[in-house]
């Protein structure tokens, strides 16, 4: 049971606070659980897989429609 | 004898709020970090965090902690502009005076602001908003409490207009005067709403504006990921601290505070409406009216000239407008009611708080009437 997402609600902010907020977010899930992420800094294509690549957490999902990012993020560990 | 009746201007601290956020003041963490110090800082922030959220039906999430209810105004006018890449601002023409500014310094180099029309009372006119609305219109501000003449909008009803007419403008609800003083009704339907510590018992320098999740907005100070990447800089945790606190006793006094301060206001109206030639502004007594406020226009008396009499008899109350305090000029709110001269140079403005007592009330009301008096017999305007 790893309960509903804890939403990063990052729109209007740039690269890095978007990936900063992410990884506070995700110390709050428990392993297992999903850190939802929206964004609108087309730079959050670039930093979120390549921070999800660096600490192991998995990048499960990433859309963009009409300049929003929305991804998810599950903790590994 | 003194009395304090400029509530509207700063406020005594609760107590119980000033006890909470004491020791704050001698406490070393930020809630950023990662040690001890930091954990128990950043437990305090999203206790308040948590607090502030409940008195508003708010996301915690979407509350982001500010420098007093100008910060926030501020925030979500430019910020929310800012993130759209501009567009059309409309308000009403009774927004405070912080929102006005931010509106005109947002909309430079383009159109200004359209603001929408109130009738005497002061109440936005739905018509009027609903005409000034276009699908384009990329955001509106809407003030619930207003500060100078009292005005309660039925923001809930305003709001649906806005949804109606221009479905992607962010709304922007200006709930500083009634937070943790009467029920928020409508605010829950806003996309920002800027609330401010002082109208319940925390400092004048706490805040916050709560942003409903999918709100793009760019921080004014740009930093880390302090509140959410949406406003940088170290917490002020005193401030926070308070602001939760003041939430936290709000919902189970407020009742009782704004009754109190009703009955106060109106055996103060008894008196200075008793006055010859003075006039209520805003609406009268009731569901429409803020529970502390009470703006009269003393007819004949030039307004700064009568709140430094008063203040020379021990009553601190301000001008009707603080906005063109200094300036001479007429009070923007009440023109927009339709008020002339005098009327509209005239106004002073008591605001209570919830230990405001009728021996304040009282010496204020013997006060006024000494003074207008006092600076009818001299003044060269008044009619003999």
């Amino acid at each position: 049971m790893t309960g509903a997402p804890v939403l990063v609600d990052a729109l209007g902010t740039w690269c890095p606070v978007p990936v900063s907020l992410t990884a506070r977010a995700i110390t709050r899930v428990p392993t297992g659980g999903l850190v939802e992420v929206w964004a609108d800094d087309p730079l959050v294509a670039v930093d979120l897989p390549a921070w999800c690549h660096r600490t192991g957490h998995a990048l499960e999902r990433m859309d963009e429609e009409a300049g929003r990012w929305r991804a998810l993020v599950r903790r590994t560990r | 004898m003194r009395a304090y009746l400029d509530h509207g201007a700063d406020a005594p601290l609760d107590p119980r709020v000033r006890a909470a956020m004491l020791p704050w003041l001698d406490r070393t963490g930020s809630p950023m970090g990662l040690h001890d110090p930091a954990r128990a800082a950043a437990d305090a922030l999203e206790a308040a965090r948590d607090q502030v959220a409940r008195l508003a039906a708010w996301p915690p999430a979407g509350v982001v902690f500010t420098a007093g209810a100008t910060e926030a105004r501020s925030l979500a006018v430019r910020g929310a502009l800012a993130a759209r890449g501009g567009g059309r601002v409309v308000a009403s023409a009774v927004e405070h005076a912080a929102t006005l500014a931010a509106c005109r310094s947002a909309a430079r180099g383009s159109d200004p602001p359209l603001l929408v029309g109130v009738d005497a009372e002061g109440l936005i006119d739905p018509a009027a908003l609903a005409a000034a609305l276009e699908p384009e219109t990329a955001l509106v501000c809407l003030v619930h409490g207003q500060p100078e003449v009292g005005a309660l909008q039925d923001l809930g009803a305003l709001i649906a207009i806005v949804r109606d007419r221009a479905p992607g403008a962010v709304v922007v609800a200006d709930c500083e005067e009634t937070a943790g003083v009467i029920a928020l009704d409508g605010a829950a339907e806003a996309d920002l709403v800027v609330l401010g510590g002082r109208a319940m018992g925390a400092p004048a320098w706490s805040g916050a504006l709560l942003v409903r999740p999918g709100t793009p907005l760019h921080p004014l100070i740009d930093g880390g990921p302090e509140e959410g990447g949406k406003r940088g800089g170290p917490h002020a945790l005193p401030g926070i601290v308070a602001l939760g606190e003041a939430a936290r006793l709000a919902p189970a006094e407020m009742a009782a505070r704004a009754t109190r301060m009703a009955a106060l206001r109106d055996r103060l109206a008894d008196r200075v409406l008793s006055v010859p030639d003075v006039r209520l502004n805003g609406p009268p007594p009731g569901p429409r009216r803020l529970p502390g406020h009470l703006q009269a226009s003393a007819g004949w008396v030039e307004a700064e000239t009568l709140v430094l009499a008063l203040a020379a008899r021990g009553v601190a109350c301000s001008p009707g407008s603080a906005c063109t305090a200094g300036a001479g000029k007429a009070s923007p709110v009440l023109e927009a009611m339709g008020l002339d001269a005098p009327w509209t140079h005239s106004a002073v403005l008591f605001t209570l708080g919830p230990r405001s007592t009728e021996a304040e009330v009282d010496h204020a009301g013997g006060a006024f009437a000494d003074a207008v008096a006092a600076l009818r017999r001299m003044s060269p305007l008044t009619p003999r």
